[in-house]
C-alpha cells in the first residue's frame, strides 16, 4: 500500500519533476499559465519526447480517422444507398485504426516506459522487470509488426471481397 | 376405323361450330302442339340458325332433360303451361340441375295467368322475384300501344336497351320500337353479381293485378325502371338463364304488327330481331368469350426463342411480358374480342394477394382473337406467385386463368458490381485509400526502423 500511494504521488505531479529529466525541448510551464500556453506546451513535449515511429502511427490514425469521417459524412448526406460499400469502407477505417493502435501500444510501450514502467506497475511488477529486462512489453517490435501486418491484411481481403 | 372416328368428330365439331358455341340440341317446352303454330316464324328463324329444335309438352312421360346421367339438350325454352305447373319432369331441382351441367335456359312468362309457383320458386333460387300473387301485369300509360290496348294500357312499347353500364357490352341494342304485351314483372335481388336486367320497364310504368276489383296503391310493390321486363342470370360456369316476362311478345302476330304510341306514328315492331338477339345470347351465340394462346417470358429485343416461352421460374425485378389471346363468338364464328369503352382487361401478378394489377392493352390482333399485352417488373419478393386474368363481366362469359411460376432470388452473382453503382464509388475511394495508406505507412515503418532503434538507445 505504501509503495503504491508513493506511485501515485510521483505519477501525479510529474509536471515540477520533469523538467529536470527533459534532455531538449521547451522550457517549463509557470504554476498559472493560460490553456493555449498548456495547450502549446504539451504539444511541443509530444513533439520533442514522441519516438519517430509513434509520430507516424500518430499520423497514419488522424489519417484514418479523417477518411473514417468523410465516408460517415457521405453515408449521412448523401444516404447509404450502396450499403455494403459504406460499411466495407468505414469499417476498413475502422478497423484499420483500431490494429494501428494496437500496434501503437505494443510498440510505444517500451519506446518510452523505460523510466515509467517501475512506478507505473506495482512492487511486484519491479521484481519481474529486474528478472529480465528484455521482456517487459511482452512482444517484441518485430513480432508486433508482423501481427499487424497479418491483421490488415485479412482485413483489407474481406473488405475488397464485401464491397464487390 | 381411326380415320372414321376422326371424320366423325370433326363432322361433330363443324356442327358445333356451325352455330351456338354450345352445341345445337334446343329442347322447347310447349303445353300445346296447337300453341306450335302461334309462334312458327320463331321456329324457323332458329332451325335457320342450326338448332335442332324438338317439341314436348310439360305433361310428356319422354319428357326428360337427362339422359344416362349427361344432358340430353344443350339449351331449353320453356313456354308458359296452360295448367299449372311445369309437370313432375321439370321440377326446380332438375331445371337447376341443367343449369349447373351448362345448360342454357329461357324461361318466358306471361301476364294472361297467374305463373306456377313451381316457376316462382325456380326463379327465387336464382334471385329473381316474381309479384306476390304471381299475376301482376305491367301497364304504363305514357308508353303504350294505341292500335291494340287502348284502353287496358297494357301492351308496353320501349326502345331496345343499350349498354347497362358504360363499361358493359350491349348486345340488344339497335334501332326501332318493341312491343310487349301483359308483361309479367320480376326485380332482381339486390345481392347477387350474377343477375343483370336486360330490359326494364319504364319510369312511367307500374304493375298490378288486373282480377282484383280496386288495385290500391298499398298493393304496389315496385315501380318504374325497378321492374325488369326481360332479366338475366348468368352462373359461375357461365350457363345462362334469361327470363322473358312476355311470352307474347314472340308470337309471329307481334313479329309482324305495327304500333302506334301515343302521340306517335305508325311504326312496324322490331321483335323478330330482338326475339333473334335474345335466344342467341341465351343460347350462347354471342357474348361467349374464348382464350386462346397465353405466353409469358422476360421482356427481350426481337423474337423469343420457343425454349424461353413460359419459363417455370423468374426472378425478383425481371422485366415479365404476358399476352393473351381472347376472342369473341359472334353468331356463327369466332372475332376478335374488343374490351367496351371504359373496362379494361386486367393482369394481377398474385401470391395470396395481387402484387401487381395491371391493364392489358391490346396489341394486335389475330383473325380471331385480340392479342392482349401486359409489361411489368416481378416484384421485389421471392415466392410461388402466379399470373392470373380475372374477367367477369355481365353478359360475357367468364374468363379466369391462372398460370403459376416461381420467383427466385438474386443468385449471388446476379448483383451489380460494385462500381457499377456511381453512389458508392466514394466509399471504394475510402477504401483504397486505407489499404494506399497502410501501404504507405508500412514502407515508411520500415524505412525508418533504425532511426527508432537510435532513439531507443540515445533514451
Amino acid at each position: 500500500m505504501p509503495a503504491k500511494r508513493h506511485a501515485a504521488s510521483t505519477t501525479a505531479t510529474p509536471v515540477p519533476v520533469a523538467p529536470a529529466t527533459l534532455s531538449s525541448g521547451p522550457p517549463t510551464l509557470k504554476t498559472n499559465a493560460s490553456a493555449a500556453a498548456i495547450a502549446q506546451h504539451v504539444w511541443e513535449q509530444y513533439l520533442a519526447n514522441t519516438p519517430q515511429r509513434t509520430l507516424l502511427l500518430d499520423a497514419f490514425m488522424a489519417f484514418l480517422v479523417l477518411v473514417g469521417g468523410l465516408q460517415f459524412l457521405y453515408c449521412v448526406l448523401a444516404g447509404n444507398y450502396p450499403f455494403n460499400a459504406f460499411l466495407s469502407g468505414f469499417s476498413a477505417a475502422v478497423g484499420q485504426f483500431v490494429l494501428t493502435a494496437s500496434l501503437r501500444m505494443q510498440t510505444s510501450d517500451s519506446g518510452s516506459g523505460s523510466s515509467s514502467k517501475p512506478s507505473s506497475k506495482g512492487k511486484n511488477a519491479r521484481f519481474v522487470d529486474e528478472d529480465n529486462q528484455e521482456q517487459v512489453s511482452g512482444t517484441s517490435h518485430e513480432r508486433a509488426f508482423a501481427d499487424y501486418i497479418f491483421g490488415s491484411l485479412i482485413l483489407h481481403f474481406f473488405c475488397i471481397n464485401f464491397i464487390n | 376405323m381411326r380415320w372414321c372416328l376422326a371424320l366423325l368428330l370433326s363432322c361433330l365439331l363443324a356442327a358445333v361450330n356451325a352455330l351456338s358455341s354450345s352445341g345445337s340440341r334446343l329442347l322447347v317446352v310447349l303445353d300445346e302442339s296447337t300453341e306450335k303454330s302461334a309462334y312458327s316464324t320463331l321456329w324457323s328463324d332458329l332451325e335457320g340458325r342450326g338448332y335442332d329444335v324438338s317439341f314436348e309438352s310439360p305433361k310428356s312421360d319422354k319428357l326428360s332433360l337427362f339422359q344416362h346421367g349427361e344432358r340430353a339438350y344443350d339449351h331449353l325454352l320453356i313456354l308458359p303451361p296452360k295448367s299449372k305447373g311445369l309437370g313432375p319432369n321439370l321440377t326446380p331441382k332438375s331445371i337447376l340441375e341443367f343449369l349447373n351441367k351448362d345448360g342454357n335456359i329461357l324461361l318466358a312468362l306471361s301476364g294472361k295467368a297467374s305463373t306456377s309457383s313451381a316457376v316462382s320458386s325456380l326463379l327465387l333460387e336464382i334471385d329473381i322475384h316474381l309479384s306476390n300473387d304471381r299475376s301482376s301485369v305491367v301497364v304504363d300509360h305514357f308508353n303504350y300501344d294505341t292500335v291494340s290496348a287502348a284502353e287496358k294500357h297494357d301492351v308496353l312499347l320501349l326502345q331496345r336497351p343499350g349498354p347497362l353500364r358504360p363499361d358493359v357490352k350491349a348486345f340488344f341494342d339497335g334501332e326501332g320500337i318493341l312491343a310487349l304485351p301483359r308483361v309479367a314483372p320480376q326485380t332482381l335481388g339486390s345481392d347477387s353479381a350474377l343477375v343483370a336486367p336486360i330490359l326494364r320497364a319504364p319510369a312511367t310504368a307500374y304493375a298490378y293485378n288486373p282480377k282484383e276489383e280496386m288495385p290500391s296503391a298499398e298493393d304496389i310493390e315496385g315501380t318504374g325502371s325497378q321492374l325488369n321486363v326481360v332479366s338475366a342470370m348468368q352462373a359461375r360456369n357461365s350457363a345462362r338463364f334469361t327470363v322473358l316476362g312476355s311470352v307474347e311478345a314472340l308470337e309471329d302476330q307481334w313479329f309482324s304488327a305495327s304500333v302506334k304510341a301515343p302521340g306517335g306514328k305508325k311504326t312496324p315492331t322490331v321483335n323478330r330481331e330482338f326475339a333473334k338477339q335474345l335466344t342467341a345470347w341465351t343460347f350462347k351465340e354471342t357474348g361467349v368469350l374464348k382464350v386462346g394462346k397465353i405466353e409469358h417470358h422476360l421482356a427481350t429485343e426481337g423474337e423469343v426463342a420457343t425454349e424461353d416461352l413460359n419459363p417455370k421460374i423468374y426472378r425478383i425485378k425481371n422485366e415479365t411480358v404476358f399476352s393473351i389471346e381472347v376472342s369473341e363468338y359472334a353468331y356463327d364464328k369466332w372475332v376478335p374480342f374488343e374490351v367496351p369503352g371504359e373496362d379494361e382487361l386486367q393482369l394481377e401478378f398474385t401470391m395470396l394477394s395481387p402484387f401487381h394489377r395491371l391493364a392489358l392493352e391490346p396489341t394486335g390482333r389475330t383473325e380471331t382473337s385480340t392479342v392482349y399485352r401486359a409489361q411489368f417488373v416481378t416484384p421485389d419478393q421471392h415466392g410461388i406467385f402466379s399470373f392470373r386474368v380475372n374477367y367477369k363481366r355481365p353478359f360475357l362469359t367468364n374468363i379466369e386463368e391462372k398460370h403459376e411460376v416461381t420467383v427466385r432470388h438474386f443468385a449471388h452473382d446476379e448483383y451489380p458490381r460494385s462500381w457499377a453503382i456511381t453512389g458508392g464509388w466514394v466509399w471504394i475511394a475510402g477504401l483504397w485509400s486505407v489499404i494506399a495508406g497502410f501501404l504507405a505507412f508500412v514502407l515508411v515503418w520500415l524505412y525508418s526502423a533504425p532511426v527508432a532503434d537510435k532513439v531507443k538507445k540515445t533514451q
